[in-house]
């Protein structure tokens, strides 16, 4: 088999959770590009039923089902509707979360249910999807688990506290998984976006269009979408609670301001 | 995206550690998702120039352009000349694959300075001149990929490992930094994490296979090609995103505590 066959996800069906919009419809429909057949899940009906339709004009079929991604009864539902639709689920992709403004204030100002709704959104989501349906990857003989973390998963930012728990806590859950599938042939990885503005021009001019990023811009929705085919292909099957990071290598510096960069010789009598 | 935005037609690669058996799997995928690879040897020994003509001859019964370079890692000019001729018979440098792998372990009070010189410059050193040289070509086209492959040493100690460790690590440091440095000039410089790999220098000893197999989360060590093969993925154009990050494929080793 060609090493590029080995990315063809035909046969396969993948559930990706906040597919509606942004990175989880780039992801949906790079997997259905690759043949993979697509439950298409967030809270926004129209915006489902948009990227199904997508799904389906490149050929493969999609099914739109709409979850509360923090009540574990709707993903149940939802996992139910997705097998009764397509028999099995082979790739799970859990990219539903995110953050409203307002969850961004200092600690000693967050309520009790800012805090529970930043981590169900951001963490037990993802934990209800696994456990609904690694039974039946188990017994299906194996799976792809993708998790999608966040820059503030390993870095912290001023006044961000859910959030950037949430995505670390993400982040060991899914080593977690590695070490208690691997031997059912099920590999957890995650992926970890930098700043992404989905070409929103108020974004992108709040990033100041990535200046601080040592590539010096911010990423494309549509890059996101090879790196889940990646590691919902067989091109990645020792690979396994790892992380993917696409974020302009500001993660490889970070100990001082971007650009930050002196010259210091050596001395003659070291040479 | 089409699954073509993978492919690596049109580009030329050059897989330096292709003696390897994990440098022959990357030189080997490469030339299969479409590049002309150029192939060159850790060391200067006949074992090793064996090794890397029947790559290239693998290469090339896949219809692909390829020449093999018999060479010393730490010798500049060695490195210097194959990257030149790779550059004037394949026409450009989009990829390099620094695949070098010398293995070595012994108790650091048994390590004499020779032998602790020896390993950090092959290991470790041939990765600086391979990427200086690479640099004239890539910088002039103002695009680039660097892939340096690098064992779980590189991330975790061992016993008897100093040496080997320290170099291992210090390829790994030294692609976060090169990133960096060449972030906004079109080359992005990544690691393929290897874990424990059959085939690999430092696992001869069947015994040692064994405990690995028990150890490990997927209970088999790697096959060099699903190692080699990831290369592919960052060597595309679809990966111009990522840069100073390690692709770790080690059958979940680094989750264990």
């Amino acid at each position: 088999m060609s090493v590029l066959d080995k990315l063809r996800l035909g046969g396969k069906t993948a559930l990706v959770t906040g597919a509606g919009r942004g990175l989880g419809r780039a992801m949906a429909l790079d997997l259905a590009e690759a043949g993979a057949d697509i439950i298409v899940a967030s809270r926004t009906q129209n915006q489902i039923d948009e990227t199904a339709a997508l799904v389906r004009t490149q050929g493969r079929r999609s099914l739109a089902v709409r979850v509360d991604i923090t009540d574990s009864h709707s993903i149940n539902a939802m996992i139910e509707a997705g097998r009764a639709a397509f028999g099995q689920i082979d790739i799970l992709v859990n990219n539903a979360g995110g953050a409203t403004k307002g969850m961004f204030r200092p600690l000693d100002t967050i309520p009790d249910t800012h805090w529970h709704m930043g981590v169900d959104t951001n963490l037990s989501g993802a934990v209800y999807c696994c456990r609904a349906l690694l039974p039946s990857m188990v017994e299906q003989g194996g799976g792809k688990i993708i998790n999608i973390t966040s820059g503030f998963g390993v870095r912290a930012a001023k006044n961000n506290y859910m959030y950037t728990a949430a995505k670390a806590g993400l982040i060991n859950f899914t080593r977690a998984l590695a070490m208690n599938y691997a031997e059912h042939n099920i590999q957890a990885n995650l992926i970890l976006p930098g700043i992404f503005p989905h070409d929103d021009p108020e974004l992108i001019e709040f990033w100041r269009g990535g200046k601080f990023i040592p590539v010096g811009r911010v990423g494309q929705d549509a890059e996101l979408g090879p790196a889940c085919v990646f590691l919902a292909s067989n091109l990645s099957n020792y690979m396994n609670g790892q992380m993917l990071a696409l974020e302009g290598g500001g993660l490889a510096g970070g100990q001082a301001p971007c650009g930050f960069a002196p010259v210091v010789p050596l001395e003659e009598d070291s040479v | 995206m089409s699954l073509a935005a993978f492919s690596l037609a049109d580009k030329n690669a050059l897989v330096l550690g292709a003696s390897s058996a994990i440098g022959r799997a990357a030189a080997c995928a490469l030339a299969e998702a479409g590049a002309d690879v150029a192939v060159g040897s850790t060391l200067a020994t006949p074992r090793e120039q064996e090794a890397v003509l029947t790559c290239r001859d693998a290469i090339q019964s896949q219809g692909r352009k390829s020449l093999a370079r018999t060479i010393d890692a730490a010798n500049e000019a060695d490195v210097q000349a194959l990257v030149e001729q790779t550059h004037s018979e394949l026409g450009t440098l989009d990829i390099l694959v620094n695949a070098h792998d010398l293995p070595f372990a012994k108790p650091l009070r048994d390590i004499s300075s020779k032998e602790w010189c020896r390993v950090l410059e092959v290991n470790l050193t041939g990765v600086y001149f391979a990427c200086r040289a690479a640099a004239d070509p890539m910088l002039a086209q103002h695009s680039g990929r660097i892939i340096n492959i690098v064992s779980l040493l590189g991330e975790r100690g061992m016993i008897n490992g100093s040496a080997y460790c320290a170099a291992q690590g210090g390829v790994l440091n030294l692609t976060r930094a090169l990133a960096l440095e060449w972030a906004r000039s079109g080359i992005t410089v990544n690691a393929v994490g290897a874990g424990w790999t059959e085939g690999m220098g430092l696992l001869k000893d069947t015994a040692v296979q064994e405990q690995l197999r028990r150890y490990l989360p997927q209970k088999r060590l790697a096959q060099p090609s699903e190692v080699g093969e990831a290369a592919v993925y960052l060597a595309s154009d679809v990966a111009g995103f990522i840069t100073g990050q390690t692709v770790w494929l080690e059958g979940g080793a680094l989750s264990h505590l």
